[in-house]
Order: C-alpha cells, then structure tokens, then sequence
C-alpha cells in the first residue's frame, strides 16, 4: 500500500520536473511551435445569409436547427452508380461520378450529399425547383 | 475550396458559351475569382434597347450557398423603378429567394428580364432617401418585394406610419 501510494508521487515529480526543464530549454533554443488551426467551431445558419456559432444562437434558432438536422437525417442517401438521369450537382457544379454520397429530395432532384446538407440546414428546399422539403416530407408520412 | 472550383466552371462557361448580350471580361477578373464586371446589353425590344450596362458581382466564401452582392456600375445606371441611383436592384433572387442552382449567368438573365419588362423609365418612389441612408453592401437592405413596387424596409415603415396617419401615398 504505502509503496502504491509513494511511487506515483515520485513519478510525478520527476515527469514534472523533466517537462518543466524541458519545456524551458525549447522555449529558449526553438521557434515557437508552427500555426495550429483554432479549435473549429461549427457554425450554424437560421436563416440563409446568417451565420453564427451555436453559442450566438437563440433557443428557439437552436430548437428549429436541432429539428432541421433530425429531419435531413430523414431523406433518403445513396451511392451514385450512373444510372440517374441527373448527371451534374447544380450546387458545385460538379459531375457526379461513380461512387459519390448522394442524397435524393423529395421531388426526385440529387446531389452530392455534402452540397445538399449545407444548404438544407440554411434553407429547407430544394434548389432545383424551390420545392419545400419538409411540406412534402409530411405528406409522404401521411400516406 | 468549393466556391473558387465553382467560380472556375461559371467562367468558363460564360466565356465559352455566353448568352445573347451577356459578355464578361475575364482578363478582368483577379486571381481568386471574387469579383466579377460583367457587361449586360439592354434586350432588342425593350425600352433599354441600345443601351450599355455593367454589372459588379462579389462572392464571399460561402458562395454558392449565399448570395453573391450584385450591384450596377459603370457611367450608366438604368433607370427602372427597381434599381437605385447608386446602382443597388431591389431582385428577390439576391436575397430572400437565392438558391444555390443560381448562377452568374442566370442572376443576369434575371437583371435583363426586369429591366425588359419595364414600360416606364422611372426610378423607385424612395431613391432620394435610399441612396443618402443605405448600406455600401445591397444584401445588409432589408427589401419588401412586392410584385410591381419594392421598397427597402425603413420606407416600408414610413409608408405605413403616414397612410396610418390617414395621409395618401
């Protein structure tokens, strides 16, 4: 027990003692350490041309993003095989090639998954004909 | 970076391929694409027949995901009742109703289609006032668009004030 209790304490010290005088002789003889991206702080859309970090957001922006996310969850996604009649994301303006996360709406237009997801959490329709998605998404629960 | 790929298909498209009286300049255009001079003719047909217009677009980052601002410059501003003196267009697709499948060559298209279904040279009813209080940017307008007239949101407010007080407008 006391030796349980002794060796951690002593190993501390020591891992201490080393980092500190390690740490003392880099500062002095090395450049300070190369540029580290912040910390990426996700940001949020409540409406089209707002961006703001989910710290910034009212409660009720938070509450309608956290159903928007639950919501795309919902549509359907897919792998591209080539056989769409869609051969181009109108988002990025990219072909889609084989094997491309695709994500398909409601009223049949696809795209890249990734393209779509940024626009559906800024505005819940669809690019291509302007179509509300969530309008058609509860009509297709109805039936 | 996703705005800059697609910024590079729309250029080239636009020079490749380029629409009846839409013509840009792509030696004009810096390195990353952010801002764009197109010139635009006014349509055989309408009343801006002839005339000569120029176009500035500026992508921010999130394009296409947001707005591009799109303001008239160049020595000649149309005068239609939904474009300002200073060069701002009151065009629902530069705000509210943006969508990513837009592009430069559509947001153009769309400018001409306004200007051809103009019958009367006539700047909007708050010009005056707009160009002396509004933001450099058009997208920080808060515009009321409704169908033939377009106010920005502080004369919206003056209007209803006065017809509130009974006055006419």
């Amino acid at each position: 027990m006391g030796n349980c209790l002794k060796s951690p304490t002593a190993d501390d010290i020591s891992l201490l003692r080393g980092n500190d005088s390690q740490d003392g002789s880099e500062a002095s003889s090395e450049p300070p350490p190369p540029y580290q991206e912040s910390v990426h702080v996700p940001m949020y859309h409540p409406a089209p041309n707002i961006s703001r970090p989910a710290s910034q957001l009212t409660e009720e922006e938070q509450i309608r993003i956290a159903k928007r996310i639950g919501l795309i969850q919902h549509l359907p996604t897919g792998i591209y095989d080539g056989s769409k009649k869609i051969r181009e994301c109108v988002i990025c303006m990219g072909e889609f090639c084989v094997g491309d996360a695709v994500r398909y709406l409601p009223c049949m237009h696809i795209y890249h998954k990734e393209c779509i997801d940024d626009w559906l959490m800024r505005s819940f329709t669809c690019p291509s004909c302007m179509e509300p998605v969530d309008a058609a998404l509860l009509s297709t629960y109805e039936t | 970076m996703a705005m800059e790929k697609r910024l590079q298909k729309e250029l080239q498209a636009l020079v490749n391929d380029p629409p009846v009286g839409i013509k840009v300049d792509a030696d004009q255009i810096g390195q990353n694409l952010s801002e764009w001079l197109v010139n635009v003719d006014g349509a055989p047909g309408s009343i801006y027949n002839g005339e000569k217009f120029q176009l500035q677009f500026k992508f921010g980052s999130r394009y296409p995901f947001e707005s591009p601002q799109v303001v008239f410059v160049g020595p000649n501003i149309p005068v239609h009742p939904h474009v300002y003196s200073n060069g701002h267009i009151c065009l629902s697709i530069l705000t509210d109703d943006w969508s990513p499948a837009l592009s430069v060559q559509s947001v153009c298209l769309s400018v001409v289609s306004m200007l051809s279904s103009c019958k009367e040279k006539k700047r909007p009813p708050d010009n005056a006032i707009y160009v002396k209080t509004c933001s450099k940017n058009p997208k920080k307008t808060r515009w009321w668009y409704h169908g033939k007239q377009c106010y920005h949101s502080e004369y919206k407010t003056s209007l209803l004030g006065m017809s509130s007080m009974g006055i006419n407008t």
